[in-house]
């Protein structure tokens, strides 16, 4: 065995490698398929045409366009409104998920299953369903005015306030869903150690329970961050003309002025931004990694 | 509150000896548990001295973890009061008694280095800085770890792990710790070390441990005294050597040791023995004197490096040994004791030739219902397998339990 192997050396060996790579691409190719089709070929069609001109000439004044004046601001609202949806639902939902968290697996589930199950009905409904929350007439503002807090009723729609309200709410079953995963992922004896050395709760939920969640809570930040860039109709319906956010700019490009190329450049542009949102998170995650190390 | 300032000077003071170094540390009385039908712990209660190493021995589900969350604060006693240091804990927070609890499941802090981990405790209790430091520094030191401040538990081994963990209890010299299990998921060799290295700290520092293992040989080398555990009740609590000489119990007897049952009647008693006329041999044996009405029946225990091979009419009982295992310094050895009809025959032939045959046969013969006993010897002049024996024993050495318990 051992001479023959002496006798032919790598040649074989590379044909049995060599035959393994081929099996292996064949049984990549549905997926690597699948992906070209649906992924790198929209996206890559979507770059030709940002910055492909009307008559087919190579252009930059689509980006031009969409950083400047208008489109500029646009794009600083959905970054702000954006950033504040994350900051809401980051914070409800860490209460909310902490609270079920502690419950007994039964009301556990069941308390999951009420913050989920509304993520099955359209979107578009849960929307409608929030106008009428929020309207002049609708329950908030009747019970604020009920409870005769002053200045009610509020105007609780097609301005900022309802936007973030919409979209937190949407938003909300996922940054939960992730949050309740982290938290019930937690070693509860790790904080009766913490209790046994003699911490008492608010020690022991900063210095041991926050940075045990704290990677859910970037992940779960971020999520919620990324889908409100895009989000599209509960802005849509729910704000006023200055909440105008990038998806409903690309809806109007498209649909009103049959401007593609415009859309495409917004399109790439909220693509970026996208990156960038986890660039960042990645990069700060490592930072503090870098700084615990270099401090012990 | 006050009683609790009084022991806190201590954790100022690097190197000082636990508060209370005078006196009980710790005393638990009627300490009752209680999971729907099923009593967990059962009227526990026990002293515990400042500086004394204190093991719980039993088997699983004995209620020796149960026993030790209760004095930690994890888990509330139904009824039954537990104080440290003069001061009564029963209703307190974890957090606020003051002791060190060392976990099974190490439960080192992820997100923090060794270091941190270590630090913890003192920051809790707002030590300065360069004294954080230096104490640290100084504990890893001593679980042989200095190099390993800057990483992360996970880096680490589990043994390696461990003595985090022990660092973190003994660093803030809380006046008792508690370890349940400690060393349970390590292997037989780290075991071995670390029992040396927790027991030689505790000495060092003058620490009172309580101490919870399943592990009859860690319990003897560890303990100052041990609470042998069964059903959630204490069967005793006494000295390694107390518990091995004196059981109170036949049960007692058997978990440390392994004794040798026999049942018997007392026959005689004097003012300095009790007589006890064997069941199966019809032998007499000769014990200390315990206070038991003559034809009363008993149960002998006797551990098995207490019983003495001996020329087969000096013993309180003869028989054949059936095994016999060299396992180093003594033979381990197996004596099918003759039963009381078949003990005239096989005493007329005890003759060198056939002692060989005749051994096996009547081995054979008595082999069904006749007790075999258990015999540690030295290894020098050990009985050979067949040989025919006699079985002594120092009345000292032998215990009686009145009725039928035992094997
Ligand atoms: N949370 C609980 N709910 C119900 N029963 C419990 C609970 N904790 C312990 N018990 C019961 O109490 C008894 C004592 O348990 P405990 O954990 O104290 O045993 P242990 O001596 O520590 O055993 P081991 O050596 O296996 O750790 C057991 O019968 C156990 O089933
Ligand atoms: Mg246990």
């Amino acid at each position: 065995m051992a001479a023959t192997l002496a006798g032919v050396p790598a040649r074989p060996r590379r044909l049995l490698a060599s035959r393994r790579t081929r099996i292996g691409i064949l049984y990549a190719l549905p997926a690597v398929a699948y992906l070209l089709a649906l992924f790198v070929y929209p996206i890559f069609s979507t770059l030709l045409l940002s910055v492909q001109d009307l008559d087919g000439s190579l252009t930059l004044h689509w980006y031009a366009d969409a950083l400047t004046g208008v489109n500029l601001s646009v794009l600083f609202t959905t970054l702000r409104i954006a950033a504040e949806t994350a900051l809401f639902s980051l914070v409800i939902g860490f209460l909310l998920a902490n609270a079920i968290s502690r419950l007994r697996p039964l009301p556990a589930a069941l308390a999951m299953l009420i913050v989920v199950v509304p993520h099955f009905i359209s979107a578009l409904v849960r929307t409608y369903g929030w106008i009428i929350m929020l309207g002049d007439k609708g329950l908030v503002n009747q019970l604020l005015a009920g409870l005769g807090v002053p200045g009610a009723p509020y105007q609780l729609l097609y301005n900022e306030i309802g936007v973030v309200i919409g979209t937190t709410a949407m938003m909300l079953p996922y940054t939960v869903l992730l949050l309740y995963g982290v938290m019930r992922g937690v070693d509860r004896r790790l904080l009766a150690a913490a209790a046994s050395m003699g911490a008492g709760r608010l020690v022991i939920f900063r210095r041991v329970y926050l940075p045990l969640v704290a990677p859910g809570l970037a992940t779960a930040g971020l999520l919620s961050f990324i889908l409100a860039l895009g989000y599209y109709i509960t802005p849509a319906l729910m704000g006023g003309p200055n909440q105008t956010m990038i998806a409903s700019l690309i809806n109007q490009q498209v649909m009103k002025q049959n401007q593609w190329n415009g859309a495409a450049a917004e399109g790439v542009i909220l693509l970026l931004l996208t990156f960038a949102g986890l660039l960042l998170v990645k990069l700060v995650s490592s930072l503090g990694e870098a700084k615990k190390r270099s401090a012990s | 509150m006050a009683e609790f300032g009084v022991s806190t000077p201590s954790v100022g003071v690097a190197g000082a000896k636990p508060a209370a170094s005078t006196g009980k540390a710790l005393s638990v009385v009627a300490l009752r548990k209680t999971y729907g039908d099923a009593v967990a712990v059962d009227e526990a209660s026990m002293e515990i001295a400042a500086g004394e190493f204190v093991t719980f021995l039993g088997a699983s589900g004995s209620g020796k973890t149960t026993t030790l969350m209760m004095i930690a604060g994890f888990c509330e006693p139904d009824s039954g009061t537990i104080t440290v240091g003069g001061r009564d804990v029963t209703r307190l927070a974890p957090q606020k008694r003051n002791l060190g609890f060392v976990f099974q499941q190490y439960l080192l802090f992820p997100h923090m280095t060794v270091g941190e981990n270590v630090a913890f405790p003192l920051q809790l209790r707002g030590v300065p800085k360069e004294e954080i430091r230096r104490r640290v520094g100084q504990t890893l030191e001593m679980a042989g770890l200095s190099g390993f401040a800057g990483r992360r538990p996970r880096e680490l081994s589990g043994g390696q792990q461990q003595r985090v963990a022990l660092c973190r209890a003994l660093v803030y010299r809380p006046p008792v710790i508690l370890m349940d299990e400690p060393l349970g998921a390590l292997d037989k060799k780290l075991r071995d070390q670390l029992q040396v290295e927790i027991k030689t700290i505790q000495q060092e520092l003058g620490l009172t441990v309580i101490y919870v293992t399943h592990d009859q040989e860690e319990a003897l080398v560890l303990s100052d005294r041990i609470a042998v555990m069964r059903n959630g009740r204490i069967e005793q609590f006494d000295t390694p050597r107390e518990l091995f000489e004196r059981p109170k119990t036949a049960f007692v007897a058997d978990f440390l040791g392994a004794a040798n049952f026999l049942p018997g009647r007392v026959e005689q008693q004097s003012d300095a023995h009790t007589l006890v006329r064997l069941d199966h041999s019809g032998g007499l044996l000769k014990t200390r004197r315990h206070d038991l009405a003559a034809g009363v029946a008993v149960t002998v225990a006797v551990q098995p490096g207490r019983l003495r091979v001996c020329p087969p009419d000096d013993g309180f009982c003869t028989g054949t040994v059936e095994t016999a295992t060299y396992v180093g310094s003594v033979v381990r050895a197996g004596v099918r004791i003759d039963s009381r009809d078949t003990s005239r025959d096989t005493s007329r032939d005890t003759s060198r030739d056939t002692g060989r045959d005749t051994g096996r046969d009547t081995g054979r013969d008595t082999g069904r219902g006749a007790p075999l006993l258990r015999l540690e010897v030295p290894a020098g002049r050990g009985p050979v397998t067949g040989e025919r024996v006699g079985i002594c024993a120092d009345p000292d050495d032998v215990n009686l339990f009145p009725g039928e318990q035992g094997r």
